[in-house]
């Protein structure tokens, strides 16, 4: 193989790794709101792109540096999201058919910060560039590679890392499996399921937040990722299997790998709707997604 | 008797004082409608617009002249929005002309509402050919087209590297197409081989792949047209991989987008035409610079440039022709009749036929970025003809 082609070849793989692992954080942060409360957030994207935001503006405007930066956002996301479950989404917990009123909420929610990102943030939306974590390139083989991508990936993945074991071996990871799993026999066992509801909404959009500013730390971006990210992360939910992370966390890192696959040997254009095709694929010969509980 | 001879001589009087005032008071504003995208994904380019234009709207309404106002509304960077706001200040404030939109894909849609309601249009930046196809009467555009840029770049790599190179890697959007369309038509012409041609959607974030397949076709020249911030995105990973500064052509490179580049991108070039490190720069521009900087804390590019220079060709016009204030197909045949100057850097100003101008552009290259200024040398100008190369055939 020439030296030429194994530079496309590694990287294929290490852009599928990076962005895989940034697709599958915020599918498992979505999928955990879904499989908890039923709430199939449509805002997924904006919550993404706040994170990203605020990350710019601690970073670019108050002169933070971006570690400090990554860790208050990812911070901030937790009294925000109980915030918005103690005046908002609490009230619809006992609605019957309450996904659909969820869905419309969130719609709300989405065109509210799309407007407020608009008229507060989009004169800037040409610069959203964060200062990186570390400098440096390290050579894998014959490709250079940026450290601060290579810190990105790890911490995606160590983020990944901790969710699961939070969720297997804590209490109240367990807490929340058994009300994904049946919240009436969890409710019997004493589980209260509530704070359960109030913790996933928190949990899951945490979760978004570390996605939107790990993004951010990587790439540049724009007011139109939220659109993106929004569509990536619900298909990822459906094809994964509404509510199962671990379906969450494997799409997620094959749709990375997808993407950045595709639009090598095809074009980026055709990469773009690679997944959709798959979705939708998926979604004929198993409509309950190929994890579902 | 002696009463109604009074009351008459009051009346007369009355009415005598009411004509010398009306005769003194002064004319109202002329009205410009000035469209342009104050919020959605374009905000940064129609901000930064009536950022030149509040400059120059102090500078025009000297007193003793007619006052100009311009009346500005958001179009939201939505085709509709445009054509819903032009036709308000058309029939609400009925302004004497349109303007503002940055946006080819929003001035197409003040295009032809201007053009088929009779509304002259003054595009101030927006690079789409269309704008000024054959027959466009009413629209008069200060910005080179887009596929007169591609020329540009050609003639550019041609001198500086005959029979070179170049590797295209852009996002899909109208403006970058067009842009692509001059240069894979005039490459082979100037003796060029492209040996990457790569688009991506709307919203994509990653190009390491992209870049990989262009550091592999190992061309002497790559030109980078990102949208927004893909653009710092798909430039570093180009760097990343060991593609050379000097290696990258931006065609266009606003102020902020030169920041945002940074230091690593010294020794690339951005083709612009309007830069505070010009040779050209007037007094006024001169002045225009240092006042901008002072305002807002970085130099002007020349997207606020060209709408500083729209409101004072406006200004120009409606001194020359003062009767044309009052009318829209006066103002339009003095602005098809006009041969004026930049007042910021003397390039001259003429509308063909179909009211695209005598085209040009300055190639820079980046020599050092300090804090929040950058300095730059000029490498390269050309001016063509608007139709040098089929412009309105090669992009629909």
């Amino acid at each position: 193989m020439s030296n030429a082609n194994l530079i496309i070849l590694l990287s294929t793989i290490s852009t599928g790794l990076i962005l895989g692992a940034i697709f599958s954080l915020v599918a498992v942060g979505v999928t955990i709101v879904y499989g908890s409360i039923w709430m199939p957030n449509a805002a997924n994207g904006q919550f993404f792109l706040l994170a990203a935001l605020f990350g710019w503006t601690m970073t670019v405007s108050w002169g933070l540096h971006p570690a400090i930066a990554a860790v208050l956002v990812i911070g901030l996301s937790v009294p925000l999201s109980y915030a918005l479950e103690f005046v908002l989404i609490r009230r619809f917990y006992d609605v019957p058919n309450r996904n659909i009123s969820y869905f419309v909420l969130s719609l709300g929610i989405t065109q509210i910060l799309a407007g407020i990102f608009a008229f507060t943030y989009g004169q800037w939306s040409d610069q959203f560039q964060l200062p990186p974590l570390i400098g440096g390139i390290t050579f894998i083989g014959p490709l250079p590679v940026a450290n601060n991508r290579l810190l990105v990936l790890v911490l995606a993945l160590a983020i990944l890392a901790a969710l699961f074991a939070l969720l297997r071996y804590h209490r109240y990871g367990r807490a929340i499996r058994a009300v994904f799993q049946n919240r009436d026999a969890a409710a019997l066992r004493g589980v209260n399921v509530k704070a359960s509801y109030s913790l996933s909404f928190a949990l899951g959009n945490a979760v978004i937040f570390a996605g939107g500013i790990l993004f951010a730390l990587a790439y540049s971006f724009d007011l139109t990722i939220a659109w993106t990210m929004s569509i990536t992360a619900f298909a990822i939910m459906i094809i994964g299997g509404p509510g199962s992370v671990l379906g969450a966390f494997i799409v997620g890192m094959v749709f990375g790998f997808t993407q950045a696959a595709v639009s090598t040997v095809a074009s980026p254009t055709i990469a773009a709707f690679s997944y959709l095709g798959a979705m939708l694929l998926i979604l004929l010969f198993k409509p309950s997604g190929l994890f579902a509980r | 008797m002696t009463r109604s001879l009074v009351c008459a001589a009051m009346i007369s009087v009355a009415m005598l004082l009411s004509t010398g005032i009306g005769g003194a008071q002064e004319k109202p504003p002329v009205k410009i409608g000035f469209v342009t995208e104050l919020t959605g994904a374009w905000t940064f380019f129609g901000t930064s617009c009536v950022a030149g234009l509040k400059f120059a709207e102090k500078q025009i309404n000297t007193p003793g002249k007619r006052k100009i106002e311009f009346v500005i509304a958001d179009n939201q960077t939505s085709p509709a929005q445009s054509v819903a706001a032009a036709r308000s200040l058309d029939v609400q404030d009925k302004v004497l002309a349109l303007s503002g939109p940055t946006s080819s894909d929003t001035g197409l849609a003040v295009y032809g509402y201007a053009e088929q309601n009779k509304v002259p249009f003054v595009v101030p930046v927006a690079a789409f050919p269309q704008l000024t196809k054959p027959g466009s009467r009413y629209t008069f555009r200060l910005e080179p087209d887009a596929v007169g840029w591609g020329y540009a770049i050609s003639k550019f790599v041609e001198k500086q590297k005959p029979g070179g190179t170049i590797a295209l890697i852009y996002s899909d959007y109208a403006l970058m197409r067009a842009i692509t369309a001059g240069l894979k038509y005039q490459a082979p012409l100037s003796g060029l081989k492209i040996v990457a041609d790569i688009a991506f959607p709307q919203g994509s974030n990653d190009a390491t792949v992209q870049a990989a397949q262009v550091l592999a076709a190992t061309p002497d020249y790559v030109v980078v047209i990102g949208a927004g911030g893909f653009d710092n995105t798909i430039t570093n990973q180009l760097l990343d991989l060991g593609i050379k500064p000097n290696q990258i052509i931006h065609p266009f490179g606003l102020t902020t987008q030169v920041m945002n580049w940074g230091k690593r991108s010294i020794g690339s070039y951005y083709g612009t035409f309007f830069d505070s490190n010009l040779d050209a720069l007037t007094d006024e521009g001169k002045s225009f610079v240092e006042q901008f900087i002072a305002q807002y804390e970085r130099p002007p590019s020349y997207g606020e440039n060209f709408c500083y220079v729209t409101a004072h060709v406006i200004r120009e016009v409606l001194d020359k022709n003062p009767e044309a204030a009052d009318d829209r197909e006066k103002f339009r045949d003095a602005m098809s009749a006009l041969k004026t100057k930049e007042t910021t850097s003397n390039i001259p100003i003429e509308f063909d036929k179909n009211g695209a101008r005598k085209e040009y552009i300055y190639i820079m290259q980046i020599t050092d970025i300090v804090g929040k200024a950058y300095k730059a040398k000029q490498t390269f100008y050309t001016e063509w003809d608007p139709e040098v190369i089929p412009v309105y055939t090669l992009v629909k």
